[in-house]
């Protein structure tokens, strides 16, 4: 790989050559992106495939005193590279049309945040051999299990980093790592000759903190509590969501509703409803960018702001400043940007995501909560999403358990939820204080009373 | 014939080179390599968003050996980093092999050595800058101004250009010089506290002409009216229902609850409910589902380009054909990809496609049919005592172990004593795949077969698929609403 100063000037030089060959540019901003990663597959509970692959690119966004946004990217990094997608992007702005909402891209900014563990040395030169343990550990998991009778697994482990310029003065870097396990297992019940499968997975950002066999395992209790399946009556009933269920019915949408473009727009079910009080006094969630060693933290976001901690929504009241906002929507609102610019690769603008989206746990045991249901339902995955501008909700439960008398019963078949989230979080009433990491999310159980649930039996 | 520059790269001295490398260490290998252009266009409430272009290159290398794969990614397509990719790729289906418990050979197949290209009306190359914004700017003003109840709408344009090169150690050498384009409109419609959304899409293969149909001329105009009409629509209340599905649903249906049981390599990893089943009646008689992504379906249903699922060779160098699924009821055969069929003993289909160079192929569907039969639509919806007619999708998603399914629908009416009643709104329809297709009671008529393009996600890869069928009528569906 091309050392860091190849990166530096040719930043400079990308950024200059835009300034002199239009009179009319505004501001630019160069993103340089580099990426080494391994994969290796299971499939058949039996290693199938091993991956490497690297990935860089560069590219440029330029904005004229019109507000018009030509974007063009590459992924050779040389000046004769450099000069095509400046001349591309060029283009493309003269062509576009004004947006007076364009304000300005970020300015210089002296100090960032120090946020550590973000960075494994071990991972930078991952071998695959050194996969080996985790990979054998997982496919044991479902070779000693009598009901098991596949598996597909991937580890993956990536290594990037980034390079930031723009015309303002602002200029940042910096690299990262992180790794995913993953297991899908499926199984089959001997006697009735039903199948069903179960998932999990876990990503950090350290090799040492991933617990292969545990995910397996819990891949393969969640296949287990999936079989015996039965249709039920329509019911209105308790729900109580596993964290993963937290996060597609509560954390999700609220993160796609709180973006600053979607808000702007009017396509979010929270329009009008800052400083209003939506869910329960047990809805609290923050996005919080600055915690070492998490999934989803960072130093600066994706046009190289400083990230923050904030508090989205308290005691169930949506806070006023709890959106999530890039350069361009904090422009047109005309407030500090939040540092949520979020880009996935230099191959595409920054848009607004996340960082570490947490729902803050309660005081109650998961125990208690499912013991204190008579006749209710355990949701763990739907598969579906929410409407993000109605905030309707009506999906197929595909992974549910019936409580009967505060105990986890039969797996549900062709069962439906249908609710409005508005709804669903005012009647959130009890919150466990166990929680669960997925990456970027951080959810604990939420019991949501008295739901209509659509059973298929007669 | 005329080759990309860099991809001269690859020719007769590389080749040998690659085989000697290859020689008694691995028993297979393969190479994708392509060079690609193209522009994106994103507007929103007439202004653009992004105005965007791309030129890349990538290469992937897959190798292979008794049962383990290796694969290496690169973007640099030099001399040295392909002959580099290549002995870590060597390397890498080596340690696949030695951990793997599944054994087995690849059946050598015929090389092929061929070129293929679009020959578009009119080439994305040679339309400039502007004619393709002063597009994307015709469909915003038609929705943007259709009605005062029309919120916010947004048109995203895409094209792309792409020279390929494939080959292998059976001997092939496949070139490849295609041009895609896609087109999406949505609207959104508000009133009295109501938002309803809308979307529609035009895609193919081809040049700038995809944009030129009647279809695509009125994108935007139908987008802003189907949102305006959701805008009266009700809530739908759940239950069992008989259930009328349009084309569009149809072919979503044929796809996501039964197209990728029907993929090899899911039956093969025990996800299928169509494992073991070759063979046996899994359908009523009538019921006749085929795969068919070749090229040259688009002059048949009169349009000036290629199907967006269409392809003239797989990413494994075999070419498209067709596929019979199901034949009268009975489950025929699986799609396959190479390995798939070297494990079940049987031809290879040309179903071995990945989502772009630099990812490995698996089984994957291309144009998904479901055959009509003999009702008439009108008289189908009179037959219908009580029902629902439901029009297009909006998405849908399968357990696959299971096949428990559900859709969601954009437009439906309640059916009373064989007429059409109220709209609904956001219908949902839920079963399990293998109940629905023995509890068909009608299959519409050719008059009534349509198609739709979209995008298929499966382990993280979007390919391009078509699927579609006639109007069918089903028996004892479970509707979801939020009554």
């Amino acid at each position: 790989m091309e050392d860091n100063t190849d990166i530096f000037s040719l930043g400079k030089y990308g950024l200059k050559l835009a300034q002199n060959k239009s009179s009319n540019m505004k501001c630019a901003e160069i993103f340089f992106g580099k990426n080494k990663y391994l994969n290796i597959e299971v499939e058949e509970n039996s290693v199938k495939n091993s991956e490497i692959g690297t990935d860089r690119g560069v590219s440029i966004r330029i904005i004229d005193k019109r507000g018009s946004l030509g974007f063009a990217y590459t992924n050779k990094l040389d000046k004769k590279s450099i000069d095509k997608i400046v001349n591309l992007a060029l283009k493309m702005m003269k062509a576009g049309t004004e947006d007076q909402d364009f304000k300005d891209l970020p300015p210089h900014y002296q100090n960032y945040p120090t946020v550590t563990g973000l960075f494994d040395d071990n991972l930078r030169n991952l071998e695959v051999e050194e996969t080996n343990e985790d990979i054998e550990d997982i496919i044991k998991v479902c070779n000693d299990d009598d009901l098991a009778i596949s598996q597909s697994a991937n580890f993956v482990s990536h290594y990037y980093k980034k390079y930031i310029f723009n015309s303002n003065g602002l200029e940042v870097n910096g690299k990262e790592t992180i790794c995913t396990i993953s297991s899908n297992i499926t199984v089959k019940d001997k006697i009735t000759g039903e199948t069903s499968f179960g998932y999990d997975w876990q990503a950090e950002r350290q090799k040492m903190k991933l617990n292969a066999t545990k995910i397996a395992q819990n891949a393969l209790e969640d296949a287990k509590r999936n079989l015996n399946r039965i249709k039920i009556k329509n019911m209105k009933a308790p729900i109580i969501l596993t964290p993963f269920g937290v996060i597609s019915l509560i954390l999700s949408p609220i993160s796609s509703a709180i973006n600053g473009e979607t808000f702007q727009y009017k396509r979010s079910f929270l329009v009008d409803k800052r400083d209003e009080i939506i869910g329960s006094k047990f809805l609290n969630v923050e996005d919080k960018a600055l915690m070492n060693g998490l999934a989803g933290s960072s130093s600066f976001d994706g046009e190289g702001v400083p990230r923050k901690n904030k508090r989205i929504l308290e005691n169930g009241k949506f806070l006023n400043d709890g959106l999530l906002h890039n350069s361009y929507t904090a422009g047109k609102e005309g407030i500090e940007n939040t540092g949520n610019a979020s880009r996935g690769s230099y191959s595409s603008i920054p848009a607004i995501g996340p960082t570490n989206f947490i729902m803050n746990p309660g005081d109650q045991s998961k125990q208690e909560m499912i013991k204190d249901v008579r006749e209710g339902i355990i949701l763990d995955y739907t598969g579906d999403s929410p409407n993000i501008a109605t905030g309707d909700f009506s999906g197929l439960i595909l992974h549910g358990n019936l409580i009967i008398n505060g105990e986890i019963k039969e797996s549900l078949n062709e069962t439906m939820v249908g609710i409005n989230l508005l709804d669903l979080f005012s009647k959130i009433d009890a919150v466990s204080k166990e929680f669960k990491i997925f990456g970027a999310y951080c959810a604990p159980y939420v019991r949501i009373e008295n739901v209509q649930i659509i059973g298929a039996a007669h | 014939m005329e080759i990309a520059d860099e991809l001269t790269i690859f020719d007769e001295e590389l080749i040998t080179k690659l085989n000697q490398l290859a020689s008694n260490k691995i028993e297979y290998w393969d190479i994708k390599s392509g060079v690609g252009t193209g522009t994106n266009l994103d507007f929103t409430d007439q202004k653009s968003k992004e105005i965007s272009s791309y030129e890349i290159r990538e290469c992937g290398i897959r190798t292979f050996k008794n049962g383990g794969w290796g694969f290496t990614v690169i973007k640099d397509l030099s001399n040295n980093s392909i002959e580099k990719g290549f002995r870590n790729a060597i390397k890498l289906a080596h340690l696949t092999e030695s951990l793997g418990k599944n054994k087995f050979t690849l059946k050598e197949r015929d090389p092929l050595i061929k070129t293929f290209r679009i020959n578009s009306q009119h080439n994305i190359d040679d339309i400039n800058i502007e004619e393709k914004i002063d597009l994307v700017k015709y469909h915003e003003k038609i929705s943007s101004t259709y009605s005062s109840a029309i919120k916010n709408t947004r048109t995203f344009y895409m094209d792309g250009h792409s020279n390929s090169v494939f080959i292998n150690s059976f001997g092939s050498y496949i070139y490849q010089d295609l041009s895609v384009l896609r087109m999406f409109t949505l609207a959104y419609a508000q009133k009295d506290g109501i938002l309803q959304r809308a979307v529609n899409s035009v895609g193919g293969i081809g040049g700038f002409e995809i944009t030129k149909t009647e279809k695509a001329s009125k994108l935007s105009e139908k987008t802003a009216k189907e949102a305006i009409e959701l805008l009266d629509a009700k809530s739908p209340v759940g239950g069992k229902f008989t259930v009328i599905m349009d084309p569009k649903l149809t072919g979503t249906f044929i796809h996501e609850a039964f197209g990728h049981a029907a993929e090899a390599d899911t039956v093969l990893n025990k996800e299928s409910i169509l494992e073991g089943k070759i063979g046996e009646k899994v359908a009523i008689e009538d019921i006749t589902i085929y795969d068919d992504p070749t090229m040259g379906q688009g002059k048949k249903l009169n349009l000036p380009y290629e199907l967006f699922g269409s392809y003239f060779v797989d990413d494994e160098g075999i070419p498209s054909q067709k596929t019979i699924i199901i034949k009268d009821g009975i489950l025929n055969n699986y799609l396959h990809s190479l390995e798939t069929s070297s494990r079940m003993d049987i031809a290879p289909n040309g179903h071995g496609r990945a989502s772009s160079y630099t990812a490995r192929p698996q089984v994957r569907m291309g144009i998904t049919i479901l055959e009509p039969k003999d009702w008439d639509v009108e008289e189908m919806i009179k037959d219908t005592k009580k029902g629902i007619l439901c029009q297009d999708f909006q998405y849908g998603y399968t357990d696959p172990t299971t096949g428990n399914f559900q859709f969601k629908c954009k437009l439906s009416y309640k059916i009373e004593n064989g007429e059409r009643k109220e709209l609904m709104r956001d219908v949902a329809l839920s079963g399990m795949t293998l109940e629905v297709l023995n509890k068909i009671s009608a299959i519409g008529n050719q008059d009534s077969f349509s198609f739709s393009d979209g995008m298929c996600g499966k382990g993280g890869q979007g390919v391009r698929v078509c699927d579609g069928g006639p109007f069918i009528r089903a028996e004892d569906i479970t509707i979801g609403g939020l009554g």
